[in-house]
């Protein structure tokens, strides 16, 4: 019914045979309003939610369930599938007896469902508790680059100039910048000590390292696109109005071209999370981050290249995961995207 | 347009210039960094570790190194490697050259080809099966580490399969020079290709489909939909080519970055001696030399992929002016 | 493939009609004369210096390049180990006990650039040893007499008094300031390869340099290939120290990660891998390709030296503690399992001269066998050392099997009531890494393969006095330990080596007790060496110095 939205442009004529009119409500509201009544967007939030919840219960699961503790290695572990018992980790028989290969998928909710690593310890539990770090790790890193990444974009597209020039090549060398290289000494160097700067102090095992270098590695991936879209809205007609209109430009950049560039931003949100996910993984494998025997998506997959022979779902297991988790993102990105644009609204006009 | 050129090519040294500095102290700071035991081998008495100091210079104050490494590298080009000793370096990335290209172009046109028809597809058909379709066989591309999918891919193409019919044409891995065997080059490079174009085929995709979807309600649509022009046509030729500024941007910036020597795991997967491959191995080996010479290559083709698109805009856009 | 099998087969027939007129039948040898070899490797091996590369990878292949006074016995098993006469007519003569070895050169041996070998290029080679400063100019030449004045100065090395030429009687005399029961093999080793004497004094690094060997080097590029060829001046002088080879060419690429060399092996893409293969791939080769498959024992050991010198293993206990908790057959898991490795307590592998058979870090210890780890022992060492709590940091390499012991290494270690922690740092830094008393290292993995077969090349090297140099990266004694007492006795067994072998080898083996016992690094296993090869590739044989024997197997 027309009378329960509002929109932002001017009038919306009263339809013939309004029965009932409501106080307006404002445009958040509306929109969340919408964002309810997505079902897709809806179904993938719980899945959402569900993926955050069950990775929570991590530590339940390892002890009571699977009664494994997935930190200390288990090479000489045994395990009983289908009343037999069976090593975790199996040494070749046939042949020249080369080898040992860990137990590969028991499907069995009480013990190595997904199988063992090379330390013969869980890949589930470890999955379960590696999730949050992940997640963790993904989310920060994200905030923190589509931040940075926005303020950088907004201001080099909207000012110009001088400003545009020096901050576009503070982004080229962000962008040139060998991250690999920052990593191993990096890593190197805190071995032996912290890095403080400040107040703040830095330790090897610090999940905030790659939190940063993640977010900072990628500003430019999303600030330039930004700062593109700003340059050709500087020149759309309704803001060049604005600015006819004597319209200040701090309010022009906040009602105009901001909430354009929120539109951007939402898309990007699950491609970034999808990105630093498997960034984490190549830091993990320098030592940035999740220190072992900590879990984390990232380290399992490292643990997984080299079993992918023999033990190829050790590999795919966290990478599905980070897949299906940006699925739900993705979905849910595209109703809140769908819920906020004004102009789809407009087009859809009483959907 | 002269002044422009000249404006940006200062400030391309400028920033080739102040990431080296930033290299060559990052490499000092790192403890274990000295190569003066790993260039005198193994188990060397410490007479022998002093004369290989010496002989290297390593006891020189860091600016006399700097300016001598740089002096070296690019006015008379005889840096030679810590790791392989007497390779001179610049040769070694002009060989390499060649295998990047090779990798990046040939997986660029996939992957622009690609990202193009998913997101036009994605966006026609806005909301049904295929969109959503495409888009989570995208993301699930997006997800695949490199250097996982590339092995899988050699798993695959190399070992499991490598007898049948569908994949014995795969040629042993290593870069087979153009010029020398182009069929051959052509066969080796296909997987590569694919492995590069599938990690960024959903991204681009993605990207297009928003920006269309945003296109397709801007006003100026909304006057050529009235005046009767079909939406193919519509699609095509209004609504594609401002899209594209976000596609062209990202491309930019992603193809700048892999000619310099960014796509290194997809070629240490694959046996290519690209400029990625040389870049790895110098990281591995702490090789200052190499590490400098990389990274300065490696932002030239940044800083130039970025000057590339901000004059396509002007192109794209007509409401955005050459700056 | 083609031209040259056809040159195969000319060279062939023309061998077959020479043998017929001398009267020597080489007819099945003919046979398999020709083709190239393709070797694969995942890099090179650094410098091309036969002087001062430190690689196996490269020693394997100088075998057929160059030459020494002396050489190790191409043979397999314990003839391998032998030292025969090569550039040297014979073995030397010996005087002033010991001190003086002279030796008569042979005569019409060509380099491969067509010079004729002389006294003087003996001469000059002694010299560049210290000029191009050679990694063991100190460790193995330093009892030359003028060495002092080479390590001094190595550009004006002229070695007076040390080792000196007669043209006339066309022999070379080697003086030294106190006989050495090993000088032999250090003669016999790469280092100490007769070049010509115009050779450039520094490192070549890449520039192929002429030797006399059956074959020769014909272009080197880090990046891509090495590729050896016949030395056209080649003739036969040994059997036992220089034997000629079968393949014509031998190509070793670099680039292949070392998944891609099990896989271009197997598809009869590649003759051999120098690398190990990789552990999800070794049930595949040990099943699928057993026939190309060669396991040969070691004589080398993976092992965790613990600083003495830092907390928390600066304390005996402690030290004592982690060798009973650590489980050897878990790690053999982590290497391959027990057909690849075997599980080991004592410094001096098995079979070695010099060992007895001795394990006491383990459940009822007794006649040298490893019968698991004892956790009670190892708590009840730790609560006598006090050192719960106490943050440790592991090393390792981050290369697969490395990261792994490292990771069962720190399990162990928290079991213990460490805290502990792993590091993997990249392959090619950290042994230097893990060297340097700067760095503070407290436990690390690494591993040890011999220089050539003598127990002081372990048990001194490893853990004597002189080896350790704080603040150097190149301070192989890691653990850092100095017993003044067992110094003694190990510099004693050097010096009776001279004159009762077997006595020393007795003293050997009680310092191998002693200092077993002082628990001063985690003796791990004894890694079996794998060889996969392909279908094609026949005569395959291993010497224990220089392991599989490239120039001696056949491709066709």
């Amino acid at each position: 019914m027309a009378a329960s939205e509002t929109s932002i442009g001017p009038v919306n004529p009263e339809p013939v045979g309004a029965v009932q009119r409501r106080p307006a409500a404002g445009p958040w509201v509306t929109a969340f309003r919408k964002l309810v009544r997505d079902k897709a967007a809806m179904a993938a939030l719980l899945v959402f939610v569900l993926i955050v919840i069950g990775c929570s219960f991590a530590p339940y699961y390892a002890s009571n369930v699977a009664h494994t503790f997935p930190f200390s290695s288990n090479l000489n572990g045994k395990v009983v599938i289908n009343g037999e018992e069976q090593p975790v980790i199996e040494e070749s028989t046939e042949g020249l007896g080369l080898g040992t290969t860990p137990i590969g998928p028991t499907w069995d909710i009480h013990g190595y469902f997904l199988g063992a690593d090379d330390q013969g310890r869980d890949v589930l539990a470890r999955m379960l508790y590696g999730g949050l770090n992940s997640l963790w790790i993904a989310s920060a890193s994200t905030i923190i680059c589509l931040l940075f990444a926005a303020v950088l974009g907004v201001t080099a597209g909207f000012f110009g100039g001088m400003i545009d020039a020096v901050l576009s090549r503070i982004l080229d060398v962000i962008w040139a910048f060998p991250i690999f290289l920052l990593a191993i000494s990096l890593s190197i160097v805190l071995i032996n000590s912290s890095i403080e700067i400040g107040p703040i102090v830095i330790r090897a095992g610090s999940l905030w390292l790659p939190i940063f270098i993640i977010g900072i590695v990628y500003v430019p991936y999303i600030a330039r696109p930004i700062r593109g879209q700003v340059l050709s809205l500087k020149n759309s007609e309704f803001v060049l109005a604005a600015v006819g209109l004597g319209v200040p430009s701090h309010r022009i950049l906040w009602k105009d071209i901001l909430p354009n560039v929120a539109t951007t931003l939402i898309v990007f949100v699950p491609l970034m999370m999808a990105l630093n996910m498997v960034t984490e993984s190549a830091l993990s494998f320098l030592s940035i981050g999740v220190q072992p025997p900590d879990a984390s998506w990232g380290t399992i997959i490292q643990d997984g290249q080299n079993l992918l022979y023999s033990r190829p779902m050790v590999a795919l297991a966290p990478g599905l995961a980070i897949a299906v988790t940006v699925m739900t993102l993705n979905v849910f990105g595209d109703g809140v995207r769908d819920a906020l644009d004004p102009r789809s609204k407009l087009r859809i006009g009483g959907d | 347009m002269l002044n422009t050129l000249i404006r940006r090519l200062i400030q391309m040294v400028f920033v080739m210039f102040g990431i080296s500095v930033i290299v060559f102290l990052i490499f000092f700071a790192t403890p274990g960094s000295d190569p003066s035991a790993r260039i005198a081998g193994r188990n060397a008495s410490p007479e022998v570790l002093a004369a290989v100091r010496k002989d290297f210079g390593f006891d020189r104050p860091l600016y006399v190194q700097y300016g001598l490494m740089m002096k070296k590298l690019l006015i008379t080009f005889d840096l030679t490697s810590f790791q392989n000793r007497g390779q001179k370096v610049v040769p070694q990335l002009v060989q390499a050259t060649p295998v990047t290209l090779s990798l990046v172009i040939g997986g660029a046109i996939l992957w622009v080809i690609g990202g193009i028809v998913v997101g036009l597809a994605a966006a026609a058909t806005k909301g049904s099966v295929i969109d959503r379709g495409l888009m989570i066989i995208g993301l699930i591309g997006i997800s695949m580490p490199v250097f996982w999918l590339g092995s899988v891919l050699n798993l695959i193409t190399q070992s499991r399969f490598h007898d049948t019919w569908m994949f014995s044409w795969v040629p042993a891995l290593g870069y087979k020079p153009l010029l020398e065997n182009p069929w051959e080059w052509f066969k080796t490079m296909i997987i590569p290709w694919t492995s590069l174009a599938i990690l960024y085929i959903g991204l681009y995709g993605r990207v297009l489909r928003a920006s269309l979807i945003e296109a397709n309600e801007e006003d100026y649509i909304r006057t050529a939909r009235s005046k009767g022009l079909t939406e193919t046509r519509i699609l095509f030729r209004h609504a594609l080519r401002t899209s594209l500024i976000t596609f062209v941007t990202l491309f930019g910036l992603d193809f700048g970055a892999l000619v310099g020597g960014g796509a290194l795991l997809t070629e240490v997967v694959f046996g290519l001696q690209g400029v990625g491959k040389l870049t790895y191995d110098s990281l591995k080996s702490l090789d200052l030399p190499v590490i400098l010479a990389s990274v300065i290559y490696a932002s030239f083709f940044v800083v130039g992929a970025n000057f590339v698109v901000d004059m396509a805009y002007a192109i794209l856009d007509p409401r955005v002016r050459g700056r | 493939m083609k031209k040259s099998h056809w040159l195969g087969i000319s060279a062939g027939a023309l061998c077959m009609a020479a043998a017929i007129f001398t009267g020597t039948s080489s007819a099945d040898a003919q046979d398999h004369r020709g083709g190239t070899m393709r070797l694969v490797a995942v890099g090179a091996g650094g410098t091309i210096d036969p002087q001062v590369n430190y690689t196996l990878q490269y020693w394997q292949l100088y075998q057929g390049l160059y030459d020494g006074l002396l050489n190790f016995k191409k043979g397999t098993g314990a003839e391998g180990f032998k030292v025969v006469p090569d550039i040297a007519e014979d073995m030397p003569q010996v005087a002033d006990d010991g001190k003086t070895l002279i030796f008569k050169i042979r005569k019409g041996i060509k380099f491969s650039n067509g010079q004729e070998l002389t006294t003087k290029d003996v001469v000059a080679s002694f010299q560049r040893i210290f000029k191009v400063s050679s990694p063991t100019a100190g460790g193995f030449y330093s009892g030359i007499v003028g060495a002092d004045k080479c390590l001094a100065d190595a550009a004006s090395c002229t070695l007076e008094g040390g080792v000196v030429a007669d043209e006339a009687a066309n022999t070379v005399t080697i003086h030294l300031t106190q006989p050495d029961a090993e000088i032999y093999y250090k003669l016999a080793v790469p280092h100490a390869v007769i070049l010509p004497a115009d050779s450039p004094t520094k490192d070549v690094g890449t520039a192929p340099l002429p030797g006399t060997g059956a074959y020769t080097i014909e272009s080197y590029d880090p990046n891509k290939q090495l590729k050896i060829v016949r030395n056209p001046h080649f003739k036969e002088w040994s059997k036992d120290a220089q034997p000629d080879g079968y393949p014509d060419v031998v190509v070793m690429d670099f680039g292949l990660t070392d998944e891609a060399e099990v896989t271009a092996v197997a598809n009869d893409q590649a003759d051999w891998a120098f690398d190990p293969p990789p552990a999800d791939r070794l049930a595949e080769i040990g099943t699928k390709y057993k026939d190309q498959v060669h396991v040969t024992p070691l004589t080398a050991m993976w092992y965790a030296p613990m600083n003495v010198n830092i907390p928390p293993f600066n304390n005996e206990k402690a030290r004592q503690a982690v060798s009973y908790a650590i489980d050897r057959n878990a790690a053999v898991k982590l290497f391959g399992g027990k057909v690849l490795a075997q599980p080991v307590c004592q410094i001096l592998p098995p079979g070695f001269p010099g060992n007895e058979p001795y394990c006491p870090f383990t459940k009822n210890p007794g006649g040298g066998k490893y019968n698991g780890p004892d956790m009670e022992m190892a708590k009840k060492l730790m609560e006598e050392s006090g050192q719960k709590g106490q943050p440790v940091t592991v090393i390792s390499e981050d290369s697969a099997v490395s990261k792994a012991v490292g990771t069962y290494l720190q399990s162990v270690l928290n079991e213990l009531g460490f805290k502990a922690e792993l590091k993997p740092i990249s392959s090619n830094i950290q042994f230097t890494y893990i060297q340097n008393t700067n760095n503070k290292v407290q436990i690390s993995v690494t591993q040890w393969y011999q220089d050539y077969p003598a127990a002081s090349d372990f048990l001194n090297i490893l853990f004597g006095c002189d080896s350790f140099h704080e603040g150097s990266d190149s301070s192989i004694n890691i653990a850092g330990i100095c017993d003044k007492e067992i110094d003694g006795k190990m510099k004693a067994a050097l010096k009776l080596a001279v004159t009762d072998e077997a006595g020393a080898n007795k003293m050997w083996a009680e310092i191998d007790k002693a200092m077993t016992d002082k628990a001063a690094a985690a003796i791990l296993f004894t890694p079996k060496h794998v060889d996969f090869v392909s279908k094609r590739l026949g005569n395959f044989q291993f010497n224990p110095q220089y392991y599989f024997m490239v120039y001696q197997a056949w491709v066709q």
